[in-house]
C-alpha cells in the first residue's frame, strides 16, 4: 500500500507519456511512405529534389558542402562540383525562382523545404501522400492539378510535380519510388544528425543501464542495516 | 572518500578561513534525514539536476543563438537561422539544443511530481509554510523562463503563443495596455520582444538558482517531512544524508537520466509534445496557425483561462489558480499532515490530481464544445479543492497516526 502511490505515479509517467505522444498525429488518412535513410534512397531523393522540386523550392539550410560531409549522402567532390555549377560550395540548395515570380505564377511562394518534414504532422508520410495525392475532385469544384487528397482543405497551389494525375499505370511503381525517395531525403535534411544521434544514443543508454544497476546494488548494500518499512 | 578529502592540507587551509567544513557537515554529509522517505522524495534532487542541465546547455546555446527577428531568405529570420545552424553545423549543437528543449519539459515533470508529493503528504503545513511558498515562487519563475525561452526559436508557435499571452494583459483594466506594451517592447510582438525575452530568459534561471538556495535553507531550518507526516525524534529516527541519501539520490538521478536520454536521443520532439510541430514553421505574422496551444506544461492554466466567456474573468481566474497555491498552507486547518491518515483529504487530493491532468488534456486538444464543458468541470474541481479545504477538518475522521517511523 505504501509503495502503491509512488509506483502508480511512475507507471503513469512511463506509460502515458509515450502513448500520448504517439496519439498526436491526426488529420487526413496518410499513405505509409516506408521512409528509409540508406544512401541509395537518399541519393535518389536528392536527384529528384534537384531535378524537379528545386524548380520552385529551396532547401537553404542544406549546403553543397553538406552533401559531401554528411556520410549518409556522401557525394564526392567531383559529383558536387557537377551539381553546383558556378554556385558556391557553401551556398544552400536555392531555387532560381524568385518569390515574386512564384506568387505571380502559382499565387503563393513555395515554402523552403529544409525543415518541412518536422514541420508537418505526419512528416515523411504526409509529403509522400501529398506527392501521390493528386486526383479528380469528386465534387468537381477544384480544378484538376489543384485538387489533392492529402493537402489540408484539398486545394493546393502546387502544380502536380511528379505528374501523378492520370499517369500511365505502368509508371505507378516508378513514381511511387520517386515520391518515397524524395520524402526520405526531406526527412533526412529535416534533422541531418538523426542517425548519428540514434547511434550515439545506444551507447549512452547502455552505459546508463549499467550505471543504474551498479548504483541500485550499491544503494541496497548501503541501506541493508536500516529497518525495512 | 569525503573524509579523506576533508583532511587534506588544502581543504584545511580553506576551512580555517571559511568554515566550509562545518557547513558541509551540517548541511550535506551529516544532515539528519528521516529514515523512511520513499522515492517521491527523490524529485527535489532531480529538480536541481535538471536546473543545472538547463543552465549549462543554455549557456552553450547562447554562444551561438542570435536574438533577431530580421528577415533572411526563404521567410526565415536570423533567430530561426541561428537555431538551425546550431542543429546542423555546430559540433554536437543538436545534442545541446535537444537536451535543452527536452530538459524544459523534464523540469516541469519533475517539479510537478515534487509538488504533488508535497500536497499528498501535507508537506506544506506548519512548520513548512514558507518552504512551500518559496516553492510556488520557483514554479512561477520557471513558467516565466519557459515562456520566454519558447519565443526564442521564432517559430509559428513561439510567435503566436507570445501574441496570445501578451494580449491577455490587455484585459487588465487601466494598466493593462501599459503592461502589455512594456512586455512586448512596442505595440506588437516583434524584434524588440525577442530581445527582451532573451534577456529575461537568461536572467530567470539564474534567479531560480538563487531562490533554490533559499528553498534549501528554509528546508534545513524546519527539516524534511516524511510519508507518515508526523514529527520525528531527531536523534533516533534520522540517518545522516551521506551515504544513505546521496546514494539513493544518485540512483534516482540515473533512473531519471535513462528516461531523459531516451527522449533526447530517440524522440526529442516527443511527437509534438516537447517541440511543437508548428514551431518548425518560421514565424509569420500574417498567417495564424489553425490551432494555437501552449506546450503541455502550461496547458492546465490555459484551460482555466478558456473556461470563462469573459476574457477579464479568465485572466483573473488563471491568476487566481496560481495565486491560491500561496495560501494553501493557511486554508488547510487539519493537524494531521499525511493523506495516509486523512481519508477525506486523500480522495480530494487524488481528484485534484485528476482535475489537473484533465485540464492539461483539454488545453492541449483543439477546443470542442464537449471539451469546453469538461474543462469547466475540471476548473470547478480545481477551485473546489481549495474552497472545501478549510472545512474538511470539521467532519473528517482521521486515522490514528503511528508513534514513530
Ligand atoms: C511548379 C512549382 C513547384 C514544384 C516543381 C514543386 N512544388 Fe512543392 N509547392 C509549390 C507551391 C506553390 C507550394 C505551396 C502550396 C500551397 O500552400 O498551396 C508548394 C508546397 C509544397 C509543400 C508544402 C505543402 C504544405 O503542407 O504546405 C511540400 C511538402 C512540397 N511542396 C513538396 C514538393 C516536392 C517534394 C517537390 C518535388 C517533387 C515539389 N514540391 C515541387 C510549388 C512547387
Ligand atoms: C529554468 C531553466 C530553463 C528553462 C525551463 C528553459 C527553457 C527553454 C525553452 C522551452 C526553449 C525553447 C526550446 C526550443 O524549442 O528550441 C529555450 C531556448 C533557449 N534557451 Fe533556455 N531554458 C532555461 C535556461 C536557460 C539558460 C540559463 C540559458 C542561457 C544561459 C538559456 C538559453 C537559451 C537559448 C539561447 C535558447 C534558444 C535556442 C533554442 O531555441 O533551442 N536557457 N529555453
Amino acid at each position: 500500500m505504501k509503495h502503491a502511490w509512488s509506483s502508480l505515479v511512475f507507471a503513469t509517467m512511463i506509460v502515458v507519456m509515450p502513448a500520448a505522444a504517439s496519439a498526436s498525429g491526426g488529420g487526413a488518412h496518410l499513405e505509409e511512405a516506408n521512409i528509409s535513410l540508406d544512401q541509395e534512397t537518399l541519393r535518389k531523393g536528392l536527384e529528384v529534389f534537384t531535378d524537379v522540386c528545386m524548380g520552385c523550392h529551396s532547401a537553404k539550410y542544406v549546403t553543397y558542402r553538406g552533401l559531401m560531409d554528411y556520410p549518409e549522402i556522401g557525394l564526392t567532390r567531383e559529383q558536387v562540383d557537377e551539381l553546383r555549377g558556378d554556385k558556391a560550395l557553401l551556398s544552400g540548395l536555392l531555387t532560381e525562382l524568385t518569390p515574386e515570380d512564384a506568387a505571380e505564377f502559382y499565387g503563393k511562394a513555395p515554402p523552403d523545404l529544409s525543415v518541412i518534414a518536422p514541420g508537418r504532422r505526419g512528416g515523411g508520410d504526409y509529403i509522400y501522400s501529398l506527392l501521390i495525392g493528386y486526383d479528380h475532385d469528386p465534387k468537381g469544384e477544384i480544378e484538376d492539378g489543384n485538387y489533392n487528397k492529402a493537402f489540408p482543405g484539398n486545394r493546393t497551389a502546387m502544380p502536380d510535380p511528379l505528374a501523378w494525375l492520370d499517369h500511365d499505370p505502368e509508371e505507378t511503381a516508378d513514381l511511387e519510388e520517386q515520391a518515397r525517395a524524395v520524402s526520405s531525403f526531406l526527412v533526412f535534411i529535416g534533422d541531418p544528425h538523426q542517425l548519428e544521434r540514434k547511434a550515439i544514443g545506444r551507447w549512452v543508454m547502455g552505459f546508463l543501464v549499467l550505471l543504474t544497476l551498479v548504483l541500485y546494488l550499491l544503494k541496497r548494500e548501503v541501506w541493508k542495516d536500516i529497518k525495512k518499512h | 572518500m569525503i573524509d579523506k578529502l576533508m583532511n587534506t592540507a588544502v581543504f584545511k587551509w580553506i576551512d580555517d578561513r571559511s568554515n566550509i567544513g562545518s557547513i558541509i557537515r551540517e548541511h550535506v554529509t551529516e544532515y539528519p534525514t528521516p529514515r523512511n522517505l520513499n522515492y517521491m522524495w527523490n524529485f527535489g534532487s532531480l529538480a536541481i539536476t535538471v536546473l543545472v542541465l538547463q543552465i549549462l546547455t543554455g549557456i552553450f546555446l547562447a554562444m551561438y543563438y542570435k536574438p533577431s527577428a530580421a528577415m533572411t531568405i526563404g521567410g526565415y529570420t536570423v533567430a530561426f537561422d541561428s537555431v538551425e545552424r546550431i542543429m546542423r553545423d555546430v559540433n554536437f549543437g543538436w545534442l545541446i539544443r535537444y537536451m535543452h528543449a527536452v530538459g524544459a519539459s523534464a523540469f516541469f515533470v519533475v517539479v510537478y511530481m515534487h509538488m504533488g508529493r508535497g500536497l499528498y503528504y501535507g508537506s506544506y503545513k506548519n512548520p513548512r509554510e514558507l518552504l512551500w511558498i518559496i516553492g510556488v515562487v520557483i514554479l512561477l519563475i520557471m513558467q516565466g523562463a519557459a515562456f520566454f525561452g519558447y519565443l526564442l526559436p521564432w517559430g509559428q508557435m513561439s510567435f503566436w503563443g507570445a501574441v496570445v499571452i501578451t494580449n491577455l494583459f490587455g484585459a487588465i483594466p487601466v494598466l493593462g495596455d501599459f503592461i502589455g506594451q512594456l512586455l512586448v517592447g512596442g505595440f506588437a510582438v516583434g524584434d524588440p520582444t525577442l530581445n527582451r525575452f532573451f534577456s529575461l530568459h537568461y536572467l530567470f534561471p539564474l534567479l531560480l538558482a538563487a531562490i533554490v538556495g533559499g528553498h534549501i535553507h528554509a528546508l534545513h531550518v524546519v527539516h524534511s517531512n516524511n510519508p507518515e507526516g508526523i514529527d520525528i525524534d531527531h536523534d533516533k529516527e534520522t540517518i545522516p544524508f551521506h551515504p544513505y541519501y546521496t546514494i539513493k539520490d544518485a540512483f534516482g538521478v540515473c533512473v531519471f537520466l535513462l528516461a531523459y536520454c531516451y527522449f533526447v536521443f530517440y524522440n526529442p520532439s516527443a511527437g509534438g509534445y516537447f517541440i511543437e510541430v508548428d514551431n518548425y514553421v518560421p514565424a509569420n505574422n500574417l498567417q495564424t496557425p489553425a490551432h494555437i496551444a501552449p506546450v503541455w506544461y502550461l496547458t492546465p492554466w490555459y484551460t482555466i483561462l478558456r473556461s470563462f466567456e469573459s476574457k477579464l474573468l479568465g485572466v483573473i481566474m488563471m491568476g487566481a489558480s496560481l495565486a491560491i497555491l500561496f495560501v494553501l498552507p493557511f486554508l488547510d486547518r487539519s493537524k494531521v499532515r499525511s493523506a495516509r491518515y486523512r481519508p477525506v483529504y486523500r480522495q480530494m487530493v487524488i481528484l485534484f490530481f485528476v482535475a489537473v491532468l484533465t485540464l492539461g488534456y483539454c488545453g492541449h486538444a483543439s477546443a470542442t464544445p464537449v471539451l469546453k464543458v469538461v474543462g469547466q468541470i475540471a476548473t470547478a474541481v480545481y477551485f473546489g479543492f481549495f474552497l472545501l479545504l478549510p472545512f474538511v477538518h470539521k467532519f473528517e475522521k482521521t486515522k490514528p497516526e503511528p508513534e514513530g517511523i
